[in-house]
């Protein structure tokens, strides 16, 4: 390990929460940093799925003396679905640098599952629950909702490279991972229906069709 | 004076033809009637969207069923917006304690309704807890949950019909087909 990097551990299924819905009362609201942020974690409060707002910042770059110069805090930790989920709704060119610094997260740390979820995502989310009105109050700048906080690296625990894998969730990202697994791990009796990969799913004893 | 919507018209494809489903929705009748052969297995189903999956999925299966019927709100729902939180809307009108149950779904996205009702249902007592769905859509996945029962894997787009809604409407086509965006205002 580089002289000065954080031995901080990751989160574990398991440690205390900092916010739930059950908690309401017990605790402030976090300042969440836009709009879609704060209805995602209705959505989450809604259907009893415990979540935190930033609780973990995991560097993805080091200097030569070993100091952290850049990090990666994604937005939501899921305790009880081992899951991280990180909100991307806003400008291509941010998420383009979101991407980037995704990338460089799962070479880090690969057994650290984390959904990213992009503007479309959550244009589909809000048009499920009837919201999608809501997207235009969110775009652009009148979707920050609160003002940002302050940086998460002097807040957050930090995690290193060396500790993560041996200390994290085990199970494979899920971005990107959800759409493809249900194409690539067809089976011989999953046929395709039609160019659109609407595809037949074989039934697996006791198992997922699709994980 | 009520407004006259085209069904029909307002469906940019379809996904999934009427003999298409039946055909699927045959074969799984099958695969649970061979699976559940020789126990006394209880259908749920979770209105409203599953209701024609339910309807001709019980009718395909050979075996002895029950069937029961769960409703529960849904995030945005006007009846949720005082408390904040899912709640049962119908609750089952019989014990599962001790029962073979499989829950019938019409779609499986986020798996946030699915995950909430599985710990409801558990707390229940089944002797057996499995899920039957007739449309998978994986890539909206965020509560991995294994799925016994599979109709169709489909892909990230927003379908109506065969139960499934948009604003209360287009439940009752015979397909699944893709609503055209400019019907929800979001031409793209």
């Amino acid at each position: 390990m580089a002289p000065g990097r954080p031995r901080a551990r990751p989160h574990r299924p398991g440690d205390p929460v900092h916010w739930s819905p059950m908690d309401q009362t017990a605790a402030p609201r976090p300042a969440f940093a836009h709009a879609s942020e704060a209805e995602f974690a209705r959505i989450l409060d809604f259907y009893e799925v415990r979540w935190e707002y930033e609780p973990h910042t995991f560097p993805i770059l080091w200097n030569l003396d070993g100091a952290v110069v850049e990090s990666f805090a994604p937005d939501f930790w899921l305790p009880d679905l081992a899951l991280y989920v990180e909100m991307t709704t806003l400008r291509q060119s941010l998420v383009r640098r979101k991407n980037r610094k995704l990338r460089r997260l799962r070479e880090l740390y690969p057994d650290i599952r984390i959904k990213l979820f992009y503007g479309r995502d959550f244009r589909a989310l809000m048009l499920k629950y009837g919201k999608l009105g809501l997207i235009d109050e969110m775009s652009g700048t009148l979707g920050q909702s609160t003002p940002a906080k302050a940086g998460p690296a002097t807040e957050a625990p930090l995690v290193t490279a060396a500790a993560a894998p041996a200390t994290t969730p085990v199970g494979p990202a899920t971005v990107g991972a959800g759409r493809t697994a249900g194409r690539e791990r067809v089976t011989p009796a999953r046929r395709r229906i039609d160019d659109r990969t609407v595809s037949r799913a074989v039934m697996t004893e006791g198992g997922s069709a699709d994980g | 004076m009520v407004e006259q919507v085209d069904l029909h018209a307002d469906i940019g494809e379809v996904l999934l033809g009427e003999e298409e489903i039946q055909t699927r929705v045959a074969e799984l009748g099958r695969q649970i009637s061979a699976d559940y052969a020789g126990k006394r297995l209880t259908l749920v189903s979770v209105l409203k969207g599953s209701l024609p999956f339910m309807a001709d999925l019980m009718r395909v299966i050979d075996i002895p069923v029950r069937i029961d019927l769960m409703e529960v709100s849904s995030y945005g729902g006007k009846s949720t917006e005082s408390t904040g939180l899912v709640r049962i809307l119908k609750d089952l009108s019989a014990s599962i304690a001790g029962e073979e149950v499989l829950l019938v779904e019409d779609i499986i996205d986020t798996g946030l309704t699915l995950n909430y009702l599985l710990r409801y249902l558990r707390g229940k007592g089944p002797a057996s807890l499995r899920i039957c769905t007739l449309l998978d859509k994986p890539a909206r996945r965020l509560v991995e949950i294994p799925v016994d029962y599979t109709g169709f894997t489909i892909p990230d787009q927003f379908v109506v019909g065969y139960g499934l809604d948009y604003g209360e409407l287009y439940r009752n086509l015979r397909f699944v087909g893709v609503l055209r965006p400019e019907v929800y205002g979001a031409a793209e």
